[in-house]
């Protein structure tokens, strides 16, 4: 093929979604080739499996200790000279949570196990404009299909010739499917006639 | 690569907890230019196209509504405060979500256009925007599995390895499909054949922008 007819069909943009799509397979078909090797000094250390378990806690097992306000859990961040309050909230516990905490020792695995803001401590403490802009991008998206379903869904009533021509339109449609269908009705007709003669 | 070779001598940095902002003269260079074109389209007024109107020798004119021109005006000026975040951000996952927030602004600033060619092609890019997701974000997942950091200052003390090349490839494509460079470039070039040209403008500047940037991030990472 010449290298003219190939640029000429990347400038469909349809064609581009599945080019990429090409691209975007191909790449991912090629990480499995990759040898993967985990850094095992990771940011959010967790003591090994099992320990907590067997000691009985009942936040086995994402303990991290600390007592809120003024002892730290263990809570690693990257820069600790930019967060000097971190793990100061890990182990704070809801008036639910503690009387979940009381009667069942899995309470660690359970859904509503949030034992420790270490969640939030991420979200909001260490990388808290992640955060802003994580929802500054969803809240842009409410901004513009709002803005579109506002002024081009709901507001119908200034464009009287539209809905004039897609009234024309609809009739002309539906005269088409009939036309297709007295046709086709036609010819299943003749092609009857045929057989039984 | 270090931070220095690449980018001049460090002029300090903003501190947001483990995301630190570097300050270096090309990052501020790129970030002042940004603002500055952000300022300009914020008081600027949206052009007229004229067009030859078929079987006469009168001229049209095409004009933006009002409420459309004040849509596209606040959507490009978000969008260039983004693509100004993503030239000084120091934190591969913020980078990402700068892009990620550059590419839904783009479909944003179009999507009020009554033109159906431009609209098939803003649809079009949305469809490699959600798809960009996957390798953007899962990129700099596999960056922080293999380096335990997302922080530029410390990755590009590290030497790459294998994963982590695997990684930023993963990241390099999500960028090129959302900033439309070619192979990818139809859509988006698409996209901005429609009147309101200031505001336009913007979607191809971030892009031109985030591309230098990105090639800041692979040789601070890979090199």
């Amino acid at each position: 093929m010449k290298i003219g007819k190939l640029w000429n069909k990347l400038a469909n943009p349809k064609v581009v979604p599945r080019l990429f799509a090409c691209f975007l397979a191909i790449l991912l078909i090629a990480g499995f080739i990759v040898p993967f090797a985990l850094d095992g000094d990771n940011l959010y250390l967790r003591p090994s499996t099992q320990t907590q378990i067997d000691e009985g806690n009942p936040f086995a097992p994402y303990f991290r200790g600390g007592s809120l306000l003024s002892e730290p859990g263990v809570t690693l961040a990257q820069y600790p000279e930019n967060s000097a309050y971190l793990g100061m909230v890990t182990s704070y516990l809801s008036p639910v949570s503690i009387w979940l905490a009381s009667i069942t020792p899995y309470f660690g695995t359970s859904i509503c196990a949030s034992p420790g803001g270490i969640l939030d401590e991420i979200l909001y403490y260490t990388r808290g404009f992640d955060t802003i802009l994580e929802s500054s991008i969803l809240m842009m998206s409410f901004v513009i299909a709002s803005w579109l379903a506002i002024n081009y869904t709901m507001d119908r009533k200034n464009d009287e010739d539209e809905i004039k021509n897609d009234l024309k339109r609809a009739i002309g449609d539906s005269n088409k499917v009939a036309n297709e269908v007295k046709k086709s009705d036609i010819k299943a007709r003749n092609k009857q006639m045929r057989r039984d003669n | 690569m270090d931070f220095i070779t690449l980018g001049g001598n460090s002029l300090g940095t903003i501190p947001l907890g483990d995301i630190v902002l570097y300050l270096t003269p090309f990052n501020l260079f790129l970030f002042g230019i940004l603002l500055l074109f952000t300022v300009m389209i914020a008081f600027s007024k949206p052009e007229i196209q004229t067009e030859a109107s078929l079987g006469g020798l009168s001229n049209t004119e095409v004009k933006v509504t009002p409420k459309e021109f004040k849509q596209r005006r606040f959507l490009s000026v978000i969008c260039g405060l983004a693509s100004a975040g993503a030239m000084i951000t120091g934190d591969l996952f913020n980078f990402t979500l700068f892009m990620a927030f550059v590419g839904i602004l783009n479909i944003g600033i179009v999507s009020a256009v009554k033109q159906t060619s431009v609209l098939n092609s803003a649809f079009n890019y949305g469809l490699i925007a959600m798809m960009c997701s996957l390798p953007l974000f899962g990129g700099a997942a596999i960056v922080l599995a293999s380096t335990g950091t997302l922080s530029l200052f410390e990755l590009s003390q590290m030497t790459a390895s294998p994963m982590v090349v695997f990684g930023i490839l993963l990241m390099l494509l999500g960028i090129i499909g959302e900033s439309g460079v070619a192979p990818f470039f139809a859509s988006k070039a698409e996209m901005f054949r429609t009147p309101g040209s200031p505001f336009l403008v913007i979607i191809h500047l971030s892009s031109l922008f985030i591309i230098v940037r990105a090639v800041e991030i692979l040789l601070l990472v890979l090199v």
